[in-house]
């Protein structure tokens, strides 16, 4: 089964680093969003299982994704990504809807940790 | 060397998002300093000529006077300054969460000044420097002036440059009437030898 990813990040290089950090053993197919507003659209034309969501955005920010996403009661998990490592902005993200909160620069490890954590992927398969 | 500093958009997208998280680390620190919600803004990257740079500076003023903090950074072959532009009007809120009692003489607010100089340009400059598996050396902050205009900094500063890239982050404290700017400033050299840093990052 291969999950639906979305990727939502005004950088570039924050977009590539995020996809780049998905565990090896998990088939994806990942969509990439440059703000809020672009990954709303994309969510509600078609179904997603994750999204990784950056904070700090122009055009929609990621506290403003969160709001429109419960507010229309959209089916994905977020999964926020942000530099912004305050112990306020993580709980403010908490209470907007997201499961939980991984901090940039992202590392492979504490990705696919959060990702069994929550049922997401499986253990990694051994070698 | 006259190869002539500039920025592809997937350079300075590069610069932009690791100036992100390093600001991200400084306002944490600033946050459980002063017990508060930092704002973090999209940072801005440029090259610049030293009179728009000016210009920059003129527009940060308004019609408020300043008070000034730079420190300089060097290591593995890059160099530049920090400069830490605080709004006289932060003083009175920040003393408030610092505690301080009663109205401020200059000296108290040198001490605020330089606090917040250190946690600030300090996690910023170290921040950039461990994506860049660099070990920068910091100068001891030196106070540009208190209570100026930003006309009045930029005549103590000499035309050191020409060019240089700029990264400016607008920190604004969240219900408090707290705002800085935070400048960094690489010399051109530190840019042709940041570009090549940053080229591995940057390849797929």
């Amino acid at each position: 089964m291969v999950s639906k990813v979305l990727i939502c990040d005004d950088s570039n290089m924050a977009r590539k680093q995020m996809a780049r950090a998905l565990p090896d053993h998990w088939p994806v197919d990942v969509t990439f969003a440059k703000h809020g507003e672009e990954a709303i659209e994309f969510i509600k034309a078609n179904e997603f299982e994750v999204m990784f969501l950056d904070l700090t955005m122009p055009v929609m920010d990621g506290y403003e994704t969160l709001e429109a996403i419960r507010k229309d009661d959209l089916p994905i998990m977020v999964l926020v990504v942000s530099g912004d490592i305050q112990p306020e902005a993580q709980e403010r993200v908490k209470k907007l809807g997201a499961i939980d909160f991984i901090k940039k620069p992202v590392d492979q490890a504490r990705i696919a940790a959060v990702l069994t954590e929550y049922g997401i992927i499986g253990e990694a398969p051994n070698e | 060397m006259n190869e002539q500093i500039a920025l592809s958009e997937d350079e300075r997208d590069c610069y932009q998002e690791i100036t992100n998280v390093a600001m991200g680390q400084a306002a944490d620190r600033l946050a459980r300093l002063l017990g508060v919600y930092v704002v973090l803004p999209i940072p801005n990257v440029n090259i610049i000529e030293i009179n728009e740079f000016k210009m920059t500076l003129k527009s940060l003023e308004g019609n408020a006077t300043v008070s000034a903090v730079c420190q300089g950074f060097i290591g593995a072959g890059i160099a530049g300054e920090a400069l830490l532009i605080f709004n006289d009007a932060s003083f009175t809120d920040i003393a408030k969460l610092l505690d301080y009692p009663g109205n401020l003489d200059k000296h108290e607010e040198l001490e605020m000044l330089m606090d917040v100089a250190n946690v600030l340009n300090g996690a910023c400059i170290q921040g950039i420097g461990g994506q860049l598996d660099i070990d920068f050396s910091q100068s001891h902050p030196v106070v540009l002036g208190q209570h100026c205009s930003i006309s009045d900094l930029l005549s103590e500063k000499k035309n050191a440059w020409q060019r240089t890239m700029a990264i400016e982050i607008n920190y604004t404290i969240e219900d408090h009437n707290i705002n800085c700017d935070l400048l960094l400033l690489f010399t051109e050299e530190s840019v042709l030898h940041m570009n090549r840093l940053i080229s591995f990052l940057l390849d797929d």
